[in-house]
C-alpha cells in the first residue's frame, strides 16, 4: 500500500505539470482560434497604412534637382547617364534635361563604348545592362540614388558611323541614283508611323530617306541609328568617307517594332565593303530584334578607308523600316 | 425540408427582405451615382466613349423620328443611316445615353456638360448593380452582408473608373447580376411575374453587351439542378418539363434583343451573324502584362488572377475568401450528408435545404463570368473591365465573409452588448472599408494606372510591368495641369491616342482651352503628348528624332509614375 501510495504520488507529481502544460497549450490554441478573426480587420488597417506610405513615397522634386546637379558636376562627355527603373526614364529626362539625358545616352546601340556610367535610380532599381560593371561610388539624394559604375572593358571607338551622317562624310545612292543631303520639314506621326525622320537627311529620287533616327526594338527599347529602309530592287549604298579602322567593325541592326513583330517581312542584308573587299555581311530576319554584329578588321587596323560602303538590300521593301548603327574600334 | 434523417442547411434566410431593403439598396446606389457625378468632370474622354457619344446622337435622332414620323423611321434607309454607325455593339445603352443627352442636356438643361448627360445612364447602371448586390446579399446572407457587399463593390477602383463612362462594361455588370438575381427569384417564387421578368432581363442583358452570351452557362445548369426532381419525374413519365424561367429566357430574350435593336430589323440573320462573328473573331489589341506586350493569342493564363489581385483591394479579396470558404464547406457538408444517406450511414447532421441552390448559382455565375479569360484565344486587351460581371458575386461572398468575421468577434467578446457591441461592429466595418475607400478615392482620375497596396500601389504596378492606361483619356489631365495655363495662345498640340471627337468635346465643355489646335503629327505641333503605355514608347522616340529633344517639359504623374509626357518643340 505504502509503495502504491508513493507511486501514485510520484505519478501525480509527474503528470500534473504535463497536464497543466497540455491545458495551457489547448487554452492558447483556443485563444488564438477565438481571436483569429482579428487578422481580417488588422489586414484592412495594414492595407490602409501601406496605401498611406506608398502615396507619399513619390520622389520629391528637390531630390531630383540635387541628383541632377550632382550628375551635372560629375559627368564627362563620354559617360553614360541612365535611369532606373525603366518606367521612370521620362521623369529622368524631364528633370535632367536633354543636355544631360542626351539622345545618345538614352538610346545607345549598346553600352560597351561607355567607360563609365552614372546610374540614377529610385526604389532600389538598377539598369540590367550595367549589372556586371564595377560599383565605384554611390550618393543618395533623398529618394534618388546616383551610382557611379566603371565599365570593366570599355571599347575605344575610333569612328562612329551614326555621327558621320552628314553631307561631308557620307554619300548615299539608291542603285545608281545619288540621294541628296538637305534640310526639309521633319516627318513624324502617331502610333504605327515608324521612326521619325529628322529635318537633316538624305532624300532619294523616287522616295525614301536616310537619316539619323531612333528605332524601337521588339522590347520597345530605343536605339539611335541610321534609318535606311531598303525599298526592294536596287540596293541602298551608304558610302562613308575617311573611316579609321581598328580591330573590329562593331554594330547592331534592327527594324521598327511594328514592321518586325509579325515576322512576315523579308530579311534585310547589310554588307560592308571597302574597295572590292567584303568586310562582312549581316542578315537581319524578323524576330531578331536589335541584333549585334562584329567583323574582324585587324588586317586594316590603323588604316583609313577612302570609302567604307554599307550596302542595304532586301528582296522586297514592304515595311522594311530598317536601321543600323556601327563603329570602328 | 428533410431528406431521410437529414435536414439540409444552405444559406440561411435570416431576414425578411421587403420594400425597406429596396430603399436601402436604392439609397446606396444613388449615393454612388452622386459620387460619380461629382467626380465626372475630372475624367477625360476615352477613345471608345467618343464613338458612343456619336452613336448615341444618331440613335436618339432615330427614336425621335420614330415618334414624330413613324412610317419614315422604319424604312431601311432611315434605320441604316441612324443605326449603321458602331453596330458592333447592341443599342440599349447607346440609346439611353442619347435619350439622357437629349432630355437632360439639350432640352431641359439639367447638365451643363453634354458628356455628363451621356454618362448618366452608365452611372445609373452602377447604382443598379449596387442596389441588386445589396438585395442579393441581404436576401442570401443577411442585411449586414448585403450592405458590405454593396460597399465593397462600389469601392473597387476599376469599377469606380468604368462606372463614370458612357460605355458598356458597368452596364453589363449590372445586367448580369440583375439577370442572375431575377433568375434566382424565379426559381424561388415560381410565379408568372418572375418567370417573365427572367426572360425580359435576359433580353436586356443581351442588348447591353455580348458578355450575356455566357450567362446561360450559369443559369441553365443551375435551373436544371434546382428542378432536377421534377425533371426526372417528367422524364420517367415520358415528357420534358423544362423550368419555366429557362423557357422564358429562350423565348423572350431574343425577342427583346431584336426588338430594341432596329439595325437588326432588316437582313436579320446576316446582321446577327456579322455581330456574332465580329466578337468571336475580334481583333487583338495589345496590352502590357508583366513587362511584355501581348498582341494576340495565346493569352497568359495568369492574367486574370494577377490583375484581380493587383486591382481589387486585398481586404475585399480576403473577405471573399472567407465567405467563399464558408460556402464551399457548406457544400462539402451537403455532399457528405447526401453520400451518407445514399450509403445509409446517417451521422445525424441537420441541414435546412436551400430550394434555390444559392451557393451553386453564385459559383456558376462567378465561374461563367471569369471562365473565358482562362482560354488562350480570349483577348485580354480590356484589362479588368471584361470580367467585371464577376465582381458583384465576389462582393456578395465578401459580405458573407464580413458576417462570419462579425460572428467570430461576438464569440470572442461575449461580454459586449448593446451600444458597446454596436461600436465594436462599427469599428470593424471602418477597419474593413477604410482601405478600399482610400484606394478608390486616390485612384481617380487615373483608375487604370492605380494598383492596390499589396503590389506597391501605382509605382508597384509600374515596377511589375502592368498596363498603365489605354484609350488616351488622360489628355484632359495634361490640359488641366499644364496646357491650359502655360501653352501660348493658338498653340498646336499633338494629341496622340486621344480621338478628335474626344478633344473637340473637351474643348466644347471648357476642359481644354478652345484656342489650342489638335494636330496629327509631333513635328506639326508646338506641344506633343505621349500617354504612357509600353507600346507607346515608339511615339516618344518618334518625337525625339523629329523634333530633336528627348526631354519633356512637363509630366502628368500619379504617385511619381509618368502618365502623360508633354514635349515642347525647341
Amino acid at each position: 500500500m505504502t509503495r502504491f501510495k508513493t507511486a501514485c504520488k510520484l505519478r501525480a507529481a509527474v503528470t500534473d505539470p504535463q497536464r497543466e502544460q497540455g491545458n495551457r497549450a489547448r487554452e492558447l490554441q483556443r485563444g488564438l482560434q477565438r481571436w483569429a478573426f482579428a487578422l481580417v480587420p488588422a489586414l484592412g488597417v495594414i492595407e490602409l497604412g501601406a496605401h498611406a506610405v506608398q502615396t507619399r513615397s513619390a520622389v520629391r522634386d528637390g531630390d531630383w534637382k540635387a541628383a541632377r546637379d550632382f550628375v551635372s558636376s560629375q559627368s564627362r562627355p563620354d559617360d553614360l547617364v541612365a535611369f532606373a527603373p525603366r518606367w521612370v526614364d521620362p521623369v529622368g529626362r524631364e528633370k535632367f534635361g536633354s543636355r544631360l539625358a542626351t539622345v545618345e545616352r538614352e538610346a545607345p546601340g549598346d553600352v560597351t563604348r561607355f567607360p563609365r556610367a552614372l546610374e540614377v535610380s529610385i526604389r532600389g532599381a538598377h539598369v540590367p545592362a550595367l549589372a556586371r560593371w564595377r560599383r565605384d561610388d554611390e550618393h543618395r539624394f533623398g529618394g534618388v540614388t546616383v551610382t557611379t559604375l566603371e565599365n570593366p572593358a570599355p571599347a575605344h571607338v575610333l569612328d562612329d558611323l551614326v555621327s558621320m551622317v552628314d553631307g561631308q562624310h557620307l554619300r548615299v545612292f539608291r542603285g545608281d541614283s545619288e540621294c541628296s543631303y538637305g534640310h526639309a520639314p521633319p516627318q513624324s506621326g502617331g502610333l504605327g508611323f515608324g521612326p521619325g525622320v529628322p529635318a537633316d537627311r538624305f532624300a532619294c529620287p523616287g522616295g525614301g530617306f536616310v537619316a539619323v533616327s531612333v528605332v524601337a526594338d521588339l522590347d520597345y527599347f530605343p536605339h539611335r541609328c541610321i534609318y535606311a529602309p531598303p525599298l526592294g530592287g536596287a540596293p541602298l549604298r551608304l558610302r562613308f568617307q575617311g573611316v579609321r579602322f581598328g580591330r573590329t567593325l562593331h554594330g547592331h541592326h534592327g527594324l521598327y517594332v511594328e514592321a518586325e513583330r509579325e515576322r512576315r517581312g523579308a530579311p534585310v542584308t547589310l554588307t560592308f565593303r571597302t574597295g572590292d573587299a567584303v568586310i562582312g555581311i549581316a542578315v537581319h530576319r524578323d524576330g531578331d530584334s536589335w541584333k549585334s554584329f562584329e567583323f574582324d578588321t585587324a588586317d586594316r587596323e590603323g588604316t583609313v578607308a577612302t570609302e567604307l560602303v554599307a550596302e542595304i538590300g532586301a528582296p522586297n521593301g514592304d515595311r522594311r523600316m530598317y536601321c543600323f548603327e556601327a563603329d570602328t574600334r | 425540408m428533410k431528406i431521410g434523417p437529414f435536414s439540409l442547411r444552405g444559406p440561411a434566410f435570416p431576414e425578411r427582405i421587403g420594400w425597406r431593403d429596396h430603399g436601402v439598396g436604392a439609397a446606396l446606389g444613388l449615393a454612388y451615382v452622386g459620387w460619380l457625378l461629382a467626380t465626372a468632370r475630372s475624367l477625360g474622354f476615352p477613345r471608345d466613349e467618343g464613338m458612343y457619344f456619336h452613336a448615341a446622337i444618331d440613335y436618339v435622332r432615330w427614336w425621335r423620328m420614330l415618334f414624330e414620323r413613324g412610317r419614315d423611321a422604319v424604312q431601311q434607309g432611315a434605320i441604316d443611316s441612324a443605326w449603321g454607325f458602331n453596330h458592333e455593339h447592341p443599342a440599349l445603352m447607346k440609346s439611353l445615353f442619347g435619350v439622357s443627352w437629349w432630355l437632360l442636356h439639350e432640352k431641359w438643361h439639367v447638365f451643363a456638360d453634354a458628356s455628363t448627360a451621356f454618362r448618366l445612364p452608365g452611372m445609373l447602371s452602377a447604382g443598379v448593380a449596387i442596389w441588386i448586390t445589396y438585395l442579393f446579399g441581404a436576401r442570401a446572407f443577411g442585411r449586414r452582408a448585403g450592405v458590405v457587399a454593396a460597399a465593397l463593390l462600389a469601392l473597387m477602383p476599376r469599377v469606380f473608373f468604368h462606372a463614370h463612362l458612357a460605355c458598356f462594361d458597368v452596364p453589363i455588370t449590372a445586367a448580369w447580376i440583375a439577370c442572375v438575381y431575377v433568375h434566382w427569384r424565379a426559381q424561388e417564387r415560381r410565379s408568372l411575374g418572375w418567370t417573365l421578368a427572367a426572360g425580359i432581363v435576359f433580353g436586356l442583358a443581351l442588348e447591353t453587351k455580348h458578355n450575356a452570351w455566357v450567362l446561360p452557362a450559369a443559369l441553365v445548369p443551375h435551373a436544371l439542378f434546382v428542378h432536377r426532381h421534377a425533371l426526372l419525374r417528367g422524364l420517367r413519365a415520358g415528357r420534358v418539363a423544362l423550368p419555366a424561367s429557362l423557357v422564358s429566357m429562350a423565348l423572350l430574350g431574343p425577342i427583346v434583343f431584336l426588338a430594341l435593336w432596329p439595325y437588326l430589323w432588316n437582313d436579320t440573320l446576316a446582321r446577327v451573324q456579322w455581330y456574332v462573328d465580329f466578337h468571336l473573331h475580334h481583333e487583338y489589341y495589345n496590352i502590357e502584362f508583366l513587362g511584355r506586350n501581348y498582341f494576340g493569342p495565346p493569352s497568359p493564363k495568369g492574367y486574370l488572377p494577377t490583375m484581380v489581385v493587383a486591382t481589387v483591394p486585398t481586404v475585399t479579396l480576403v473577405l471573399f475568401a472567407v465567405g467563399a470558404a464558408d460556402r464551399i464547406r457548406n457544400g462539402a457538408r451537403r455532399v457528405r450528408a447526401w453520400l451518407a444517406e445514399k450509403l445509409r450511414r446517417p451521422k445525424g447532421a441537420v441541414f435546412v435545404r436551400d430550394a434555390s441552390e444559392t451557393d451553386l448559382l453564385l459559383a456558376l455565375s462567378f465561374c461563367a463570368s471569369i471562365g473565358p479569360f482562362f482560354l488562350e484565344k480570349t483577348p485580354i486587351f480590356g484589362g479588368t473591365k471584361h470580367w467585371m460581371p464577376a465582381y458583384p458575386v465576389l462582393a456578395i461572398l465578401a459580405g458573407r465573409g464580413f458576417q462570419l468575421v462579425v460572428g467570430a468577434m461576438r464569440r470572442a467578446l461575449p461580454a459586449l452588448a448593446g451600444r458597446r457591441l454596436l461600436a465594436a461592429e462599427a469599428a470593424l466595418l471602418v477597419c474593413l472599408l477604410a482601405a478600399p475607400l482610400a484606394v478608390t478615392i486616390h485612384s481617380h482620375p487615373f483608375g487604370l494606372s492605380a494598383y492596390v497596396p499589396l503590389v506597391g500601389g501605382t509605382a508597384g504596378g509600374a515596377d511589375l510591368g502592368l498596363n498603365r492606361q489605354f484609350w488616351g483619356f488622360t489628355t484632359q489631365s495634361a490640359a488641366t495641369e499644364f496646357l491650359n495655363d502655360r501653352a501660348p495662345r493658338g498653340s498646336t498640340v499633338f494629341i496622340h491616342d486621344t480621338t478628335w471627337d474626344a478633344w473637340a468635346r473637351m474643348q466644347e465643355e471648357g476642359r481644354v482651352r478652345s484656342d489650342l489646335r489638335a494636330v496629327a503629327a509631333p513635328h506639326e505641333a508646338t506641344f506633343s503628348l505621349v500617354q504612357h503605355e509600353l507600346h507607346m514608347n515608339e511615339v516618344d522616340y518618334d518625337i525625339w528624332a523629329s523634333t530633336g529633344t528627348d526631354a519633356p517639359v512637363y509630366i502628368v504623374e500619379h504617385d511619381g509614375v509618368p502618365i502623360v509626357s508633354v514635349y515642347r518643340k525647341p
